[in-house]
């Protein structure tokens, strides 16, 4: 009798599961990092090959807090960051388990360029996902997008500003998220399934950096993160108003 | 070893004497009446000569009486023998057997390329498709027997280029019989013979004595006869392509958009796809001239260059990057002529085809993506990071074009140091005002960690002397702020600064 692993099979492969399951969606989907986000997504986690929105108050603010737990499960796959407002500075995604080496930065000078890469991006789906920021964008564009996204198995995110959620939008998942003091906060505008009316929060745990100077004495919860800046006096005081 | 039952197609260009002066690729030339003329007689002509009534044979002088306004060319034998060349090198993606016959003709042993093109038929229609994108009227015909599908190209007329087609030895002299004795070469001077014995067609010529037929009509009608019917063997000598690819084609007519170029291009390209072919290579680096106006008012040829990071020999892949180069493409002058040059080849690896593909597409498909990419958007849009050893933040952050070499990967615990660096950094810092001595950007900005100085730069003019914070506003957005320690806080000089964001 061969060995019959206990591993769920959908770990072995995402296209596969037990007959006593229930089939999941089509295509694949990629586990959030966030156990609460994960019971609201339909497929439990990002869809991958599917155009999935966000919304911020401010863009650069919260998106990438959101994804970084997800980018980090590519297995070194590369990640596109396409037209991203401000520059992307690779050592702070090396921190969380990415390689700088898996990251390209695309700046178009026209918003029609921008399109054009996201859909040789998706076509060629070598990437493992595709962020793109825009600021403006038409519909009838972003239809086409939601169809060049099918074809692939890329993660694909199109961050835009808050004030597009009142126009609709073909992507079938669409969130809003903003920064609080915890974390993060997030509105499940549309998906595929019962709607979500209560903003869900998500409990971004604090940087040991900054967590043992906000709680003095409890610093030992900082030491496995390796060795500070040694520039760092982390006992003087942050600011004295003069 | 399996050995394939022998099968020939036969491309003949009946067009060929005209359409290397006036090429189909070109719609508009269509129309127009236009004739060659060799030794003062006409010796091909267009569609719309041969509805205007003329003939083959007829003087220049006839012409212009059914036609004011026709075009001539003298017959330029020099011309058909460079293109006749190129239809050669192109039908090399096909089967490295090809030779050239009688009558712009071209044979090729397609035998052992059946099942890599997926079929007869479908290896019939990509030869006629690269015919069209190489601008010359084809025929075939495909035949067990090389001489044969020579005849049944011949044979097909120029309304369906899709000639016949014989695939068992045992029919093909029952299609052959029926063929009009003309059509081979020997017997072209003997038509008045060979018409008034009343033998009009192949099977008529065979069942004539053969001393006799020998006697009168000379050997090599005989000899030819029985190479059609398979009786005779034939050698061939087999095209070679030249060891180097350097082709230059000229236009048609003088040509100022960029995208018009693209038909020519491909012209061009399907040349090079059957000498890559031929020779066992993929190219990493081509090299393209557009020639503009010669002579007095000579202006130097626009040059390009297109490297591949990956060698490639795919079409669909150069055509994308021709497309991308060409449309880019800003043309100071009309274009007469192309030159197509291939610099650097490597030899071809072996595909390895595995049972089951990897999800995320191989490591050459993403290769060949960044091309295409840069192809568009220039090299110094598409980025990767080559992170400094340098305490600066904006110093430290260095991207260079993914076309370059990339750095060699960081350590793990060269990272770590870094722990705390904000995501987004801005291209300029920012002044902040300041509110009741705080530092203050949209809200009043609480810092939430101690100081981290960094001082560094004083061997070059870059010296930073900074103390960062980071900051949070009344969204709890968190940004990442430095106090300038070399201007005075009493001074009118900003001494705050928001320089990253963490996303």
């Amino acid at each position: 009798m061969p060995y019959v692993s206990s591993l769920p099979p959908e770990h072995i492969h995402p296209a596969l599961w037990r007959a006593s399951q229930l089939a999941r969606g089509q295509g694949g989907y990629l586990s959030s990092g966030y156990a609460e986000l994960n019971n609201e997504l339909p497929g439990n986690g990002w869809p991958q090959g599917q155009l999935t929105e966000i919304l911020l108050p401010q863009i650069g603010t919260a998106e990438l807090s959101l994804l970084k737990p997800a980018l980090s499960q590519l297995d070194g796959r590369p990640i596109v960051l396409l037209t991203p407002t401000y520059i992307p500075q690779a050592l702070a995604f090396a921190c969380t388990g990415l390689q700088p080496s898996q990251l390209i930065w695309i700046r178009c000078n026209k918003h029609v360029d921008a399109l054009w890469a996201v859909e040789q991006v998706l076509r060629n789906s070598s990437c493992g996902a595709l962020l793109f920021w825009t600021s403006s964008i038409r519909s009838e564009a972003l239809r086409r997008l939601h169809l060049a996204a099918q074809s692939s198995e890329t993660l694909f995110f199109l961050m835009r500003d808050m004030r597009a959620a009142q126009q609709a939008s073909p992507a079938p998942l669409r969130l809003s998220v903003q920064a609080t003091q915890y974390g993060l906060e997030l509105n499940i505008l549309k998906r595929r399934g019962s709607p979500r009316d209560a903003p869900l929060a998500l409990h971004v745990p604090d940087h040991p950096y900054l967590y043992a100077y906000a709680h003095p004495g409890k610093e030992k919860l900082a030491t496995n993160y390796g060795n500070l800046p040694s520039t760092v006096d982390s006992r003087a005081p942050a600011f004295t108003p003069a | 070893m399996v050995t394939c039952p022998p099968l020939w197609i036969a491309v003949h260009l009946p067009l060929l004497q005209l359409e290397v002066f006036v090429t189909p690729l070109f719609a508009r030339q269509e129309m127009q009446v236009s004739v060659t003329l060799h030794q003062g007689r006409v010796t091909s002509m267009s569609e719309s000569a041969d509805q205007a009534g003329i003939r083959l044979g007829m003087r220049a002088g006839g012409v212009q009486m059914l036609s004011a306004n026709a075009d001539y060319y003298q017959r330029d034998h020099n011309k058909e023998k460079l293109a006749l060349q190129a239809v050669a090198t192109a039908l090399l993606q096909y089967s490295p057997q090809v030779c050239f016959a009688e009558d712009d003709c071209i044979l090729v042993d397609i035998s052992a390329s059946l099942s890599l093109f997926g079929g007869i038929r479908a290896l019939r229609k990509r030869v006629q498709e690269s015919m069209r994108i190489l601008g010359y009227t084809a025929t075939t015909g495909i035949a067990p027997v090389a001489r044969a599908a020579w005849l049944l190209a011949k044979q097909a007329s120029r309304k369906l280029p899709r000639g016949q087609h014989v695939f068992k030895l045992n029919r093909l002299s029952q299609r052959l019989d029926r063929l009009p004795v003309k059509l081979l070469t020997a017997a072209e001077p003997l038509t008045e013979l060979l018409q008034g014995i009343a033998c009009y067609n192949l099977r008529d010529l065979r069942q004539l004595p053969r001393p006799g037929l020998q006697r009168r009509c000379g050997k090599a009608l005989l000899i030819e006869l029985d190479q059609a019917y398979g009786e005779q063997a034939e050698v061939h000598e087999w095209y070679l392509a030249a060891p180097e690819f350097k082709v230059k084609m000229e236009l048609p007519d003088r040509i100022e958009q960029a995208e018009s170029l693209l038909i020519f291009a491909r012209s061009l390209l399907a040349q090079l796809l059957g000498w890559l072919a031929a020779q066992q290579l993929a190219v990493t680096h081509i090299h393209m001239e557009l020639l503009h106006e010669r002579g007095r008012q000579a202006i130097p040829p626009t040059m390009f260059d297109l490297h591949l990071a990956q060698a490639c020999w795919q079409e669909s892949h150069l055509l994308s990057l021709f497309k991308e180069k060409l449309s880019q493409l800003k043309l100071h002058s009309a274009v007469i002529g192309m030159l197509l040059e291939v610099k650097q080849t490597i030899v071809r690896e072996a595909q390895s085809y595995t049972l089951f593909p990897e999800p995320g597409g191989q490591e050459n498909e993403h290769k060949r993506l960044l091309e295409l990419l840069v192809a568009r958007l220039g090299e110094d849009n598409v980025l990767q990071p080559a992170p400094h050893a340098d305490h600066r933040a904006d110093i430290a952050n260095h991207w260079i074009s993914v076309i370059k070499k990339p750095p060699p990967p960081c350590p793990a615990h060269a990272l770590a140091g870094y722990a705390l660096r904000p995501n987004w950094l801005l291209p300029q810092p920012l002044a902040l005002d300041i509110h009741e001595h705080r530092p203050y950007y949209g809200s009043e900005l609480k810092l939430v960690s101690p100081a981290e100085r960094i001082e560094s730069g004083w061997w070059n003019e870059q010296i930073q002397t900074r103390d960062y914070y980071i900051a949070v506003d009344r969204r709890h957005v968190r940004y990442w702020i430095y106090r300038e320690r070399a201007n005075d806080p009493d001074s009118e000089e900003p001494v705050w600064f928001l320089h990253g964001i963490f996303g």
